[in-house]
């Protein structure tokens, strides 16, 4: 256990690993930002092209949309097991690569990490519904007779971190959070609180999600999806003819660290997690607050505990789904903490380009943060044309911003009111 | 419910060589043992979590041998229990130790109960 004491234990991201809409590596994944290319595609679910849901965020590269791991492909850069295979479900296909890749980036071999009692491993995702129908439709067949004797471990909340902890030999500890789209911002959020507070000293912080008929239709029963076929209708935060939000696939990794540990093994600092805070909007199981309450507790959480004045902050990450209540409740969270203190950050969604991952969410938009501070440019609106007039007096450029942020915050709201904010900087940017 | 018909589980055993789909064809029209167990060797390696082409004798250990786990040993057992409609109880799986023992196991189970005709 290290003895520095708990105010002085700062907590560094050294490593990023992405499997997203807008790329399967660091590079990719910049480029689309910097040019607010998006990587929404058509989809068909169900064999039924009468659904009112025309186009997702799909993940390119991997083929995992059938229920046995005997059909999936993957990229041939990475070597997964077939004794890792057995238990995954499709997104968990995505997160093992994804966290290969932010091993690499981090300047980690898979031999340092195992039965290391100081690395955990902090999981967000919401289970494989596709998996877990399917199990029990097998179960029902037979009348409960027998069933997939993998049918748990590959479909439940949990499936992460099960399959994750065991192909990495995780000793330190290991959890998985669920809180719909604020889950892998909460899974960072007590990365940072486990690193703080001495009881580890490297967190692997992992979302992940399905893109399928299971887990995104039960969206357009809501009424919460977009039905524009033209991507850049489809997905649209902010703006006043935004009709819902589109759905996307994928995983990102980031790798946490206590800054004297990153130290001692010289490893790259790209980016501090100042801060983090979170609050809950008692308002609604699935609507935000009309008015961005909790957000702005959650942000203003984040400020203290960072000792960041709203006026510092150069660009915030909104959660921006796309719909109508959600964006605008976040619009006023922000004028409410920002406008009122005359502060005026660059705003952006970059849910526009991905679509929106659900769990993981928080984490992609986190990894998107440290990119921005790292490559030194802030990431646009492409698809704004009239923004909601709840925006007024919101900097919400149209274009990436080719100027390096040096503190920013990253947003994220779920079901049942949770809300969750990371405030990122630069390591100049860290006290001494 | 009623036993699916050979089609139904040659489709179960598509990923398989054809000479394996060949031989599951074999013990359904004739009860032929020697071709019901080539079935149940490949379903063994099949499930092996760390897959090797080294041959399959009766004396190696499902465990400390081919390495297995438990749950490579229940998929197994599920697979098999799916392609031939019999149920294996968990105090029977226990002494199931070795290839051999699978085999002779299986054998029993199926003697026990006539092939569904196709």
């Amino acid at each position: 256990m290290n003895a520095v004491p708990f105010s002085l234990r700062r907590v560094v991201i050294t490593g990023l690993g992405f499997v997203t809409p807008i790329g399967n590596d660091r590079s990719t994944v910049t480029a689309h930002l910097r040019a607010g290319r998006h990587g929404l595609a058509p989809v068909v679910f169900l064999g039924n092209p009468n659904l009112p849901v025309k186009v997702a965020g799909t993940v390119k590269d991997f083929t995992v949309d059938s229920t046995s791991w005997r059909d999936w492909r993957w990229p041939a850069e990475y070597e997964i097991p077939r004794e890792t295979l057995r238990g995954l479900a499709p997104h968990g296909v995505y997160a093992l690569c994804a966290v290969m890749q932010a091993l690499r980036d981090a300047g980690l071999s898979e031999e340092a990490v195992a039965g290391d009692d100081a690395t955990g491993l902090f999981c967000a995702s919401a289970g494989s519904a596709m998996m877990l129908h399917h199990n029990l439709a097998q179960l029902h067949a037979v009348r409960g007779e027998r069933g997939n004797p993998m049918g748990v471990v590959s479909s439940i909340a949990g499936t992460l971190n099960f399959n994750l902890a065991a192909h990495f030999r995780i000793t330190g500890a290991v959890c998985g959070f669920v809180s719909a789209c604020a889950s892998a911002s909460h899974a960072l959020g007590y990365a940072c609180d486990e690193i703080q507070l001495g009881r580890l000293r490297r967190v692997i912080v992992v979302g992940a999600e399905e893109l399928n008929a299971e887990t995104l239709l039960p969206f357009a029963a809501m009424r919460a999806l977009s039905s524009a076929s033209d991507p850049v209708l489809a997905s649209r935060p902010f703006d006043q003819g935004r009709d819902g939000f589109v759905g996307a696939g994928g995983a990102v990794v980031l790798i946490l660290e206590e800054a004297g540990l990153a130290a001692e093994r010289g490893a790259r600092i790209q980016a501090e997690v100042a801060g983090w805070g979170q609050a809950a909007d008692g308002h609604s199981m699935a609507v935000s607050h009309p008015g961005g309450a909790g957000l702005r507790l959650a942000m203003q959480r984040a400020l203290a505990q960072s000792g960041v004045k709203p006026g510092e902050v150069d660009y915030v990450n909104a959660h921006g789904t796309s719909t109508q209540v959600g964006d605008r409740a976040e619009a006023l969270a922000l004028r409410s903490l920002f406008t009122e203190a005359g502060a005026r950050p660059r705003v952006s969604s970059t849910k526009a380009l991905t679509g929106h991952p659900l769990s993981l969410a928080g984490a992609m938009e986190a990894a998107f943060c440290v990119l921005a501070l790292t490559e030194g440019f802030i990431p646009g609106n492409p698809h704004l044309v009239t923004p909601d007039p709840a925006c007024e007096g919101l900097d919400l450029p149209r274009a990436a911003v080719d100027r390096a942020p040096r503190i920013v915050l990253n947003n994220s709201s779920g079901f049942g009111g949770s809300n969750v904010c990371h405030v990122l900087r630069t390591p100049a940017e860290s006290p001494a | 419910m009623l036993p699916p018909s050979v089609s139904d589980s040659i489709a179960q055993l598509q990923r398989f060589p054809l000479e394996i789909r060949d031989a599951y064809r074999s013990f359904r029209s004739t009860g032929d043992i020697a071709a019901l167990h080539m079935v149940v060797l490949a379903v063994v390696r099949d499930y092996m979590p760390q897959p090797a082409e080294t041959p399959l004798t009766d004396e190696m250990r499902l465990i400390e041998d081919l390495g297995y786990d438990s749950l490579a040993v229940a998929e197994t057992v599920f697979f098999l229990e799916d392609l031939l409609q019999v149920r294996i109880e968990n105090k029977e799986l226990l002494q199931v130790r070795t290839v051999g023992e699978l085999r002779g196991f299986v054998t029993r189970k199926v003697e026990q109960k006539p092939p569904a005709a196709a």
